[in-house]
């Protein structure tokens, strides 16, 4: 009885020290108290601060976010440690955080009450917070659906602001809008720096004109407003579009519509199959996520920045070729991942671009030639259309080559992007694959068009079959002057593939001879037409054998 | 002045008696009054709704530590800290999918004290389930479920079922990954009978494997009515039923004559202490009419010093010693370890591996390679031959004694390494050269629910027990034998199945060599 009363006293004894750590450890050594007790010692004495649990609550988002309990300086109604980046207030953004909570846009656990559970840096919680540096791509929680332009078109589009002085009135991003000497006016416009996310009215120019006719007598409308040709009017609204409050996010966005990823990646239904899905990039759970071979932290953001440095190596047997992109590009590229986050909120709280694209079938991207060529084409036919050849791969063809666009017909582009190359790497564009429009594709050919100085082919008189040529004849030559580079069996190799069901169902004869006979000047491609020191012309009934030869691998199929 | 003394009528009175009346009530609290005395102490017990399932006096044999190692106290304890907690629990817990994950959150990180209270919670079940299993063992091994006790081990299977039952229950409750997963794992053992009536082809028409898991889950998959389901059975049915059945064992312990001692036990026991001397300090004044019916030797009436103490507070110290231990290692545990909570249950995106519960990855093990074979027919088999033990043992030596019986230590001891060396022999065979499976990729399934690890190793270890049985003559010796290499297996594959299993159940030597980390 002795040694069990000795049990009882000390195992009680025990019991009790812990559970007096435990009420200490709750109630003194919490981040949360420890947080708002260093607040509390930095105010001024006498100052409203009580120290207490803090949340905001959405209903509507089912969010609970407690981040305010420590950032105290951020929940409504406080102010906490002034200028402080931790304990301060938020900075001004477009949204009220008291309104719309912390978690939907930066990401993290909201419920959490611990810093390391509630920034998300711990194992088993999917959604880490999104890193203070990448911060703008927290806007596609909602906002992933934002029409954007190329770099080029963008950077058009600022020119042009710039050079109808519209700045002179209206401020975007900061700039523009501000007083004239003598300190007359400023401002007489709104600030447009958000009007992408609010739509910009359509009928803007006529009511623009309307006020200038009207002679509100202010100095600006005569001296600054004037006509505005249609196609200058579109690359603005084009630039406009993108000015949603996040330059920066718009600013990847469109750099990622330059380098023509979605050649291989789907975003949100529209891109090539070849590589992954990207639409929820953002939202990676670091604990399905492989960091193998990943140098540096182990966050989803550093591991697209590795990943897109060196695919292959932190993917085995990754297909994407290195891009070679500079640290800043790759930075604007791994913001722009982390944006495509793609909640599922309910309907009711969806901004008007994620409305307009996903329920009124509006663009994510801009719809002109120029960005269409850059957000699917760019990647693998090279910015300029010149072609591509990443370390291990085959050639990509030039398709902005002036020799190919002078031969090419419209209808023949149109057939090749709609349709693709069947077994190759080029995919079909049309709607139910790739999801380009006809309308679409036909900005993308005028966009080709463009690259080589306007070439294009006369109208051909000819029926699209006209060789009438000995196939056998063209067998020979075909393996003395086109296997080496297009392969025996017209596979392709350096040259691209020839035997392709779909290259010759829409290539017609004229084509087709004019190829040989041009060849294509700056490319591997000589023109056979023309001779060289180590090789003779061919006659052009030679060319028509060679053409009726490809044709019996039509015939084959 | 006494409290029986008579007070006058009228106002005096009246304040006579409300100056008494925090005594009378302290004394109204206790039918026998406060007990001074030995026997006012037995009376106490007896009087007492919650004491009285104590036998009055309790003999010293039950009280020496080894004797029992106190693990059905700290079982009962554990479960009532589970009770208390779990109780506490429910007031911030919504059974509903999701919600139920962000009430668990909201539990870990702002209501008072609920970490701390799941983290208990979660540990006293493990520590009930442990010492369950412990306390199992402790009775089949010294041979305390003999006649007249045979009831009470039954029962006692009935516990530890309903035990793995509120555990399991309980599991699904946070509705994270590691709940859904391993719910789903343990619904698909459920439904395991389907692999015979899909052999033999009559699933379209007796399917009590669909039956099984559409009772257990209330629909195909785990979803909000499998939560609601495993809601009632966790917080009032499974308990309940524990309850009572708690009841009837213990009262059944007392009825069967107190705790399993050998015979010779008086001659063994050293002298008491002068001081715990059991004395009748006065003449009995009950009539042992009612204790006359008990069965064995009990009611000594007029025997006068015997090997006994008073239950109080010779026992209870006892007992209240293993309950606060119970409670100190709980709320220790629970200050170092936290509860896990993993993400929210997905069914698009499956664990892998997805564990079930610790206590049932020996079974998983088996599963891997017949889920009916693992999770049904030898886990059956196993219960039903547990539940046996004492209709088929009725030797009479060794009750009491650890490892009684002929063989003793020595045959448990050689039973362990036998029952060692063929578990991991087996499953060496199983991870280093595949099953039959991986030989004959089209061998029926039938074939590998009839052969497998399981059924093999089920085999080896009742060749072996039967050849104990002939070669000590004794149902003892061979009960003794399974049961150790019972152990042994049961060890070895909750080992393997906790630390040694990855993703695809592929076998790795520690989880770092996991793909993927």
């Amino acid at each position: 009885m002795r040694a069990n009363k000795h049990l009882l006293l000390w195992s009680s004894a025990g019991s009790l020290a812990v559970l007096m750590w435990a009420a200490f450890s709750e109630n003194v050594l919490a981040d949360w108290r420890q947080a708002q007790a260093h607040v509390a010692d930095r105010l001024p004495a006498g100052a409203d601060f009580e120290v207490h649990l803090r949340q905001i609550v959405v209903p509507a988002r089912h969010t609970a976010d407690r981040c305010v309990s420590c950032h105290v300086g951020m929940a409504p109604g406080e102010s906490g440690l002034e200028g402080d980046r931790i304990y301060g207030k938020h900075r001004p953004v477009v949204h009220d955080p008291a309104e719309m909570g912390c978690t939907v846009c930066h990401g993290g656990q909201g419920r959490a009450t611990t810093k390391a559970d509630a920034h998300g840096d711990v194992p088993h919680w999917p959604e880490p917070m999104i890193p203070v540096r990448f911060a703008a791509a927290g806007c596609g929680t909602c906002h992933s659906h934002v029409a954007v332009p190329n770099l080029d078109r963008l950077a058009r589009g600022s020119a042009l602001m710039d050079r109808y002085d519209c700045y002179s009135c209206h401020r975007v991003d900061g700039k523009g809008g501000t007083l004239r000497p003598g300190g007359a006016g400023g401002g007489e416009g709104p600030d447009l720096s958000g009007v992408g996310a609010h739509g910009i009215p359509a009928d803007w120019y006529e009511n623009h004109l309307a006020a200038r006719g009207k002679g509100t007598g202010s100095l600006p409308w005569k001296t600054s407003f004037g006509e505005v040709p249609a196609a200058d009017r579109a690359a603005i609204d084009s630039f406009l579009q993108s000015r949603i409050g996040a330059p920066k996010l718009a600013d990847a966005k469109s750099l990622f519509n330059s380098l023509g990823c979605r050649g291989c990646h789907k975003v949100n239904g529209v891109g090539g199959d070849d590589g992954p899905d990207l639409s929820r990039a953002g939202q990676r759970d670091p604990g399905l996520t492989s960091f193998k071979g990943v140098a540096g932290e182990h966050s989803i953001a550093n591991w697209h920045a590795e990943h897109l440095r060196s695919p292959a190596a932190v993917v085995p047997g990754s297909m994407m070729p290195e891009f070679g992109l500079r640290n800043d590009e790759i930075d604007r590229v791994v913001l722009y991942l982390l944006s495509l986050r793609r909640t599922t909120a309910p309907e009711a709280l969806w901004p008007r671009d994620r409305m307009r694209a996903l329920r009124l079938g509006e663009r994510e991207f801009a719809t002109d030639g120029s960005t269409l060529y850059g957000t699917f084409c760019a990647a693998c036919h090279g910015a300029r259309g010149q072609g591509m050849r990443y370390a291990g791969g085959q050639p990509f063809p030039a398709i902005g080559n002036p020799d190919f666009l002078a031969v090419a017909s419209d209808d023949f582009l149109v057939a090749g992007v709609t349709h693709g190359r069947p077994g190759r790497r080029m995919p079909a564009w049309g709607e139910k694959e790739g999801g380009l429009r006809p309308g679409e594709i036909g900005a993308l050919v005028g966009f080709l068009r463009t690259l080589g100085d306007g070439a294009k082919p006369e109208p051909d008189p000819k029926p699209a079959r006209w060789v009438k040529a000995d196939p056998e004849a063209g067998r020979k030559l075909f393996a003395d002057n086109c296997a080496a580079c297009h392969g025996n069996d017209g596979e392709g190799g350096e040259g691209l593939a020839l035997n392709n069901r779909m290259l010759l169902q829409y290539a017609t004869d004229t084509y087709l001879v004019e190829s040989i006979r041009r060849g294509r000047a700056g490319t591997t491609m000589p023109s056979f037409g023309r001779g060289s020191t180590v090789r003779r012309a061919l006659a052009p009934d030679e060319i028509e054998a060679l053409v009726a030869f490809l044709r019996t691998w039509e015939e084959k199929k | 002045m006494s409290l029986e003394t008579e007070t006058p009528p009228g106002l005096r009175g009246f304040i006579e008696n409300a100056k008494r009346a925090p005594r009378r009530f302290l004394d109204s609290m206790f039918r026998s009054g406060k007990p001074v005395t030995d026997r006012g102490r037995s009376n106490f017990v007896f009087g007492n709704v919650y004491l009285h399932l104590h036998s009055a006096r309790t003999h010293r044999w039950s009280l020496r530590w080894l004797t029992t190692g106190g693990l059905g106290i700290v079982s009962l304890s554990a479960f009532l800290i589970t009770l208390v907690t779990g109780v506490l629990l429910m007031f911030y817990y919504k059974p509903y999918p999701e919600a139920a994950y962000l009430s668990i959150k909201d539990i870990h990180f702002i209501v008072p004290t609920g970490r701390f209270l799941r983290n208990i919670h979660r540990w006293a079940a493990n520590v009930m389930v442990v010492c369950v299993l412990l306390h199992m063992a402790r009775v089949f091994y010294t041979c305390a479920y003999r006649k007249p006790r045979e009831f009470n081990w039954v029962i006692g299977m009935l516990l530890l079922a309903t035990t793995l039952g509120l555990s399991f229950t309980g599991y699904l409750l946070p509705w994270d990954q590691l709940a859904y997963w391993a719910i789903t794992i343990g619904a698909n053992i459920a439904q395991s009978p389907r692999e015979v009536t899909d052999a033999v082809n009559i699933t379209q028409h007796v399917d009590p494997g669909g039956f099984q898991k559409l009772i257990l889950l209330g629909s195909d998959e785990v979803g909000e009515e499998a939560l609601i389901r495993f809601y009632l059975l966790h917080v009032m049915i499974l308990p309940l039923i524990l309850v009572g059945l708690l009841a009837v064992h213990f009262w059944r312990i007392r009825k069967d004559g107190g705790l399993a001692r050998p015979a010779d036990a008086d001659k063994r026991l050293p002298l008491p202490d002068v001081k715990t001397y059991p004395v009748f300090t006065e003449a009995p004044k009950k009539t042992y009419s009612l204790a006359a019916i008990v069965k064995g030797r009990t009611a000594a009436v007029g025997a006068g010093p015997e090997n006994t103490v008073p239950s109080m507070p010779h026992l209870f110290y006892g007992e209240a010693a293993a309950f606060m231990l119970t409670v100190f290692v709980c709320v220790l545990l629970s200050i170092f370890i936290d509860a896990p909570l993993k993400e929210l249950a997905n069914p698009l995106v499956p664990e892998n591996p997805a564990k079930a519960p610790w206590y049932f990855l020996g079974l998983q093990e088996l599963v891997a390679h017949s889920a009916f074979a693992g999770g049904i027919l030898i886990p059956g088999i196993v219960i039903v031959g547990l539940g046996l033990i004492p209709y088929l043992d009725r030797e009479k030596s060794g009750t009491g004694e650890w490892f009684g019986g002929p063989g003793g230590l020595r045959l448990v001891g050689w039973s362990a390494v036998f029952g060692l060396a063929a578990v991991i022999a087996i499953e060496t065979v199983a991870i280093r050269f595949g099953w039959i499976r991986q030989w004959f990729p089209e061998a029926p399934q039938l074939l590998i629910t009839a052969i497998n690890p399981g059924t093999v190793l089920m085999a080896v270890y009742g060749v072996y027990s039967v050849w104990l049985v002939r070669r000590y003559n004794s149902t003892r010796a061979g009960a003794l034998g399974l049961f150790t290499c019972f152990l042994a297996g049961f060890l070895v594959l909750t080992l393997i199945g906790t630390y040694f299993r990855g993703p695809n159940w592929d076998f790795f030597w520690s989880p770092s060599q996991w793909p993927g980390h």
